[in-house]
């Protein structure tokens, strides 16, 4: 079978039994939920950088150890230990551990592309800037969870817990953000259409 | 059974967070409701564009976080 195919706990114990190549997938597919996670609350990229090292080798040392304990999902585990780093540097640092997002900017500078061939380059490029500026112009609760759901895969159920308000209002919010989203996209491509074809 | 759908239900599904039989009277309703159709594509279509970006560590974190565990393996 291919080890892509594998579920974490299948890779978990393959890495346990020393394979590297395992724990390289794992990383793969949580890098993104822990670094977001960790982000939201440090609000500065290169803390959430540290953090995520320290998250993956506090998990590389438990599970080496035989302290790992597989009752749970691994990505439930591995996002608790980076948000618990995360909470731990605030109260090191004595800052307020309350999430906030008002320096968007940052957080949004380091988008990054995804993995996609490399023709047409420079149009993605486009594309992608314009979606990062979409997404900042967003209302403050949108943006919040926007970034909480898609890119820190939380559920509108945990949203609502971490930010004090109903599943309904997280999911209203969402919804909003997605249509104003949608709404500016579309502007934004009739405008460059007509650039184009007007004269 | 016929059942209304809010927007917030239209969401969760979206997202994967329907429960499944909740789900199958959803998409069954999406065959026959063109309104609830359009606004689920919307969504969809809106969710897609947000997959062109992601955000996560670089890769100079990435090699060192593998490169601490090999050096642990060789140790142990």
């Amino acid at each position: 079978m291919n080890i892509i195919q594998l579920s974490d706990s299948a890779l978990v114990s393959l890495y346990i039994a020393g394979n590297e190549q395992a724990f390289e997938l794992l990383v793969s597919r949580h890098k993104n939920k822990v670094y977001t996670t960790i982000l939201l609350i440090v609000k500065n990229t290169d803390t959430a950088e540290d953090l995520v090292q320290d998250t993956f080798i506090k998990a590389i040392h438990t599970m080496k150890s035989g302290r790992y304990n597989e009752e749970g999902k691994f990505s439930s585990w591995i996002c608790r230990i980076a948000h618990n780093l995360a909470i731990d540097y605030f109260r090191k640092e004595k800052r307020s551990p309350m999430i906030n997002i008002e320096d968007g900017s940052n957080i949004f500078n380091h988008l990054t592309f995804s993995e996609e061939s490399i023709e047409s380059l420079q149009i993605k490029e486009e594309t992608h800037e314009r979606l990062r500026e979409l997404i900042q112009q967003l209302p403050e609760a949108q943006k919040e969870v926007l970034i909480m759901r898609h890119y820190a895969d939380m559920s509108f159920q945990e949203i609502a817990e971490t930010t004090g308000v109903s599943i309904n209002t997280a999911l209203g919010r969402m919804r909003y953000a997605l249509i104003n989203l949608r709404k500016k996209l579309t502007n934004s491509n009739i405008a460059y259409d007509q650039n184009l074809y007007s004269k | 059974m016929t059942k209304i759908f809010t927007q917030n239900e239209l969401l969760q599904y979206v997202y994967n967070e329907l429960e499944s039989n909740t789900q199958a009277l959803l998409e069954a309703n999406l065959i026959f409701d063109q309104q609830l159709a359009e606004e689920c594509a919307e969504l969809l279509l809106a969710k897609a564009s947000l997959n062109q970006i992601e955000m996560g560590p670089g890769e100079k974190t990435v090699n060192a976080i593998l490169n601490y565990s090999r050096n642990l393996s060789l140790q142990l």
